[in-house]
C-alpha cells in the first residue's frame, strides 16, 4: 500500500508541469502560453507588492489614506499599484483559463493528476490571496466582502456532529482576530496575503531547482508585450479606490472582485450553511475530478458527461455574474429554476454519456479484427 | 491484518499523539483572546470574564417618545459593546448599529419587559442575521421592491420593511407573532432585538439579545 502510493507519486512527480514550461513546442497555440503568463503575472505581482509595502500602512485609520497617497502623490505610485492590481487579475484569469483548458482537453488524466491538483489548489490560494489583499485597501467593498465570507464559516457549526466542536466560529474568530472586523482582521489578512505568495514562491523555486527547468520559456517579445499590457492598463484605467470602509453602513448593492461575483449571487439563493458547503463541494469536485473521470479518451466528445458538467459550470459563472451586476434576484423563484436546470443538464450529460458508450461498444464489436493491435498503441499514446 | 502491519499501525499512535501535542498550542496561538489576567499591563484591571466572552455595553438613550410619534417613523443609533480581548485596553469595542421603529399597532416584543406588556415600539439590531451586513429600515415598501431584487410584499404587509443590501433578505418589523419575521431571502431567523426601557419619555437601550458574530 505504502509502496504503491510512493510509486504513484514518483511517476506523477516526473510528469509535473506547473507553468507549461514543457510545452514549448506548442506555443504557437496561445492556450499553451497560459502557464507562462501565470508565472509572469505572479512575479510582477510579487515585485510590485513588495514595492507597495514601502508606502502602505496596515492600520484601520491609515490604510485608505496611505493608498490614496500611493495612487496620487508618490511618483510612479499609480504604476506600481496598477501592476499589482491588474497583475493579480491577469494571474487569476490565466489560471482559470488554464484550468478550463486542462479540463476540456482531459489534460488532468494520468499521469498529470498531481499537476492538476496543484494547479487547482493554487487557484483557490490565489483567490484567497485576492480576498485578503483586497481588504488591505479598507474600502466599503472589501470590508463587507470580508465580513460576509468570514460569517459564512460560522454556519459550519450547524453541521451535525462536527458542528458541536464549534470549529466554524473558531475559524471566523481566528481570521477576524477578534469578535468583529477591525484592526486584528487587517493585520491577519496582511500576514496571509503576503504569506501565501512568499511560501509558494519558495516552493516554486524548489520545484525549479529539482526539475532543472527554465523558469521562462516565453520569447522576450511575448514578455515585453505582457509587461506593456500591464503598464498601459494601469495608465488608462487607474486602479479603483472605492469608498472608505464604514462599519455602520452597507452599500447597496455590494459587489466584490470579478471572480467572486458569481459566488455572491449563489449566496443569495441558498440557505447560509450551503453558502459554505457549495463552494467546498465545488473545490472537492475540482480536486477529485481526475479520479472521478475514468473514461479513456481525452477529447471532449469522448467523455460527454464531464464535458457537460464543465460547460454548465462555465455558463453558471457567466450568468450569475451578469445577474449580480444588474442586481436581479427574485429569491422566491430563481433557486427553483437553478435546481431544475442543473438536474436537467446533469440528466442530459448522463444520457449522452451512455449513448456514447453504447455506440463505442457497438463499433468495437463491429470491427473486431484490428482492435487488439490498436488497443496497446492507443494506451501508449494516452 | 498481519502482525507486521499491526505493529506498524501501533507505532503510529505515539507519532500522532506527539503531533497533536504539538499542534494544540499552535492552534491556540491563533486565538485572539488571552486567558483572564494573563499579561495584564501595570495598573490595569483585567476585564471580568466571568461570563466568558460575552460582550457588555452601557445603557444608551436613543430617542424620545416625542420623536417617534408618527407610525412607521424610525431612528437609527449605534450601540457600543465591549468584548474582552488582548489589546492594550484589554477590551475591544465593537459597534452594533440599531433602529427603533414606531408601529401603528401594539404587539408583544421580547425586548420590552420580556414581552409581557404589549408595545408599539420595536428596537432591532441592524446586523443582518444572515451574514452580518448592516440592513436598512425602508419606510416605503415600494423602494424595497425597486432596490432589493424585486420582492413584492403581500397586501397586508405593504408598509415599512427592513431590507438587507447584501443578499436581499427582507424582514417585517411589525409581524404580530414574530417581530422581524423573514419575508424573503436567505436569512435563517429574524434579526436580534435590543432590550429597552422607557425612562421619563426617553427610550433607553439597555442591552442586546445575546448571540454570536452573525
Ligand atoms: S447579510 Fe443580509 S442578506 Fe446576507
Amino acid at each position: 500500500m505504502w509502496d504503491r502510493l510512493r510509486e504513484w507519486f514518483r511517476e506523477r512527480k516526473e510528469k509535473l508541469d506547473l507553468f507549461d514550461e514543457t510545452q514549448v513546442d506548442r506555443q504557437d497555440n496561445p492556450l499553451y502560453l497560459l502557464g507562462q503568463i501565470v508565472y509572469f503575472a505572479w512575479i510582477a505581482v510579487v515585485v510590485s507588492g513588495i514595492l507597495l509595502m514601502i508606502w502602505y500602512e496596515p492600520t484601520t485609520h491609515g490604510a485608505y489614506n496611505s493608498i490614496l497617497r500611493i495612487q496620487h502623490e508618490v511618483p510612479l505610485g499609480w504604476l506600481i499599484r496598477g501592476v499589482h492590481k491588474y497583475g493579480a487579475d491577469m494571474l487569476i484569469l490565466a489560471i482559470t483559463l488554464r484550468i478550463y483548458r486542462m479540463y476540456f482537453l482531459g489534460e488532468y488524466k494520468r499521469p498529470n493528476e498531481l499537476s492538476w491538483m496543484i494547479l487547482f489548489g493554487s487557484l483557490v490560494l490565489a483567490m484567497i490571496s485576492g480576498l485578503t489583499g483586497y481588504l488591505l485597501i479598507w474600502n466599503q467593498r472589501a470590508f463587507w466582502a470580508a465580513k460576509v465570507v468570514l460569517t459564512v464559516a460560522v454556519y459550519l457549526d450547524e453541521l451535525p456532529l462536527i458542528g458541536q466542536t464549534r470549529f466554524g466560529s473558531a475559524i471566523a474568530f481566528a481570521f477576524l482576530g477578534g469578535p468583529a472586523e477591525g484592526q486584528g482582521t487587517l493585520t491577519r489578512f496582511y500576514a496571509i496575503h503576503f504569506g501565501i505568495s512568499a511560501l509558494l514562491l519558495v516552493a516554486a523555486e524548489i520545484y525549479f531547482y529539482f526539475t532543472r527547468r527554465r523558469r521562462f520559456v516565453l520569447s522576450p517579445t511575448a514578455l515585453v508585450i505582457l509587461a506593456l499590457m500591464l503598464v498601459v492598463t494601469s495608465y488608462v484605467f487607474p486602479a479603483e479606490m472605492g469608498r472608505r470602509a464604514d462599519p455602520n453602513r452597507t452599500p447597496l448593492p455590494i459587489l466584490s472582485d470579478w471572480y467572486f461575483l458569481a459566488l455572491y449571487q449563489y449566496v443569495k439563493y441558498t440557505p447560509p450553511l450551503w453558502a459554505g458547503l457549495g463552494p467546498g463541494l465545488l473545490i472537492a469536485y475540482g480536486m477529485l475530478v481526475p479520479f472521478l473521470d475514468r473514461s479513456k479518451g481525452r477529447r471532449p466528445s469522448e467523455r460527454p458527461f464531464f464535458t457537460v458538467v464543465g460547460i454548465m459550470a462555465l455558463t453558471y459563472f457567466l450568468v450569475f455574474t451578469a445577474l449580480i451586476m444588474f442586481n436581479i434576484a427574485v429569491i422566491g423563484r430563481d433557486p427553483h429554476v437553478v435546481l431544475l436546470v442543473t438536474a436537467a443538464t446533469l440528466g442530459l450529460g448522463l444520457v449522452l454519456e451512455f449513448r456514447y458508450r453504447r455506440r463505442r461498444k457497438l463499433a468495437e464489436a463491429a470491427a473486431p479484427a484490428p482492435a487488439p493491435r490498436a488497443a496497446p498503441a492507443r494506451a501508449t499514446v494516452g | 491484518m498481519n502482525r507486521r502491519t499491526f505493529l506498524k499501525a501501533l507505532s503510529a499512535v505515539p507519532v500522532l499523539g506527539g503531533l497533536g501535542a504539538f499542534l494544540a498550542p499552535v492552534l491556540r496561538y491563533l486565538k485572539p483572546n488571552l486567558e483572564p489576567g494573563l499579561g495584564v499591563p501595570q495598573g490595569k484591571v483585567p476585564p471580568d470574564l466571568a461570563e466568558g466572552d460575552l460582550p457588555k455595553g452601557e445603557p444608551l438613550p436613543i430617542a424620545t417618545l416625542e420623536e417617534l410619534r408618527e407610525p412607521w417613523s424610525s431612528k437609527f443609533f449605534v450601540f457600543t459593546q465591549k468584548y474582552p480581548q488582548y489589546t492594550p485596553e484589554l477590551a475591544k469595542a465593537a459597534t452594533v448599529p440599531g433602529v427603533a421603529i414606531k408601529l401603528p399597532w401594539k404587539l408583544s416584543f421580547p425586548g420590552y419587559k420580556a414581552g409581557k406588556e404589549p408595545t408599539d415600539i420595536v428596537v432591532f439590531s441592524r446586523i443582518c442575521p444572515h451574514l452580518g451586513c448592516i440592513f436598512n429600515y425602508v419606510p416605503n415598501w415600494r423602494e424595497v421592491t425597486a432596490g432589493y431584487g424585486g420582492y413584492v410584499p403581500p397586501e397586508e404587509r405593504r408598509h415599512g420593511l427592513m431590507a438587507c443590501p447584501c443578499h436581499l433578505s427582507i424582514y417585517d418589523p411589525a409581524d404580530r407573532e414574530v417581530p422581524g419575521r423573514v419575508l424573503s431571502g436567505p436569512a435563517p431567523r429574524p434579526p436580534r432585538y435590543f432590550t429597552y426601557e422607557i425612562r421619563d419619555g426617553v427610550i433607553v437601550v439597555t442591552g442586546a439579545e445575546p448571540g454570536g458574530i452573525a
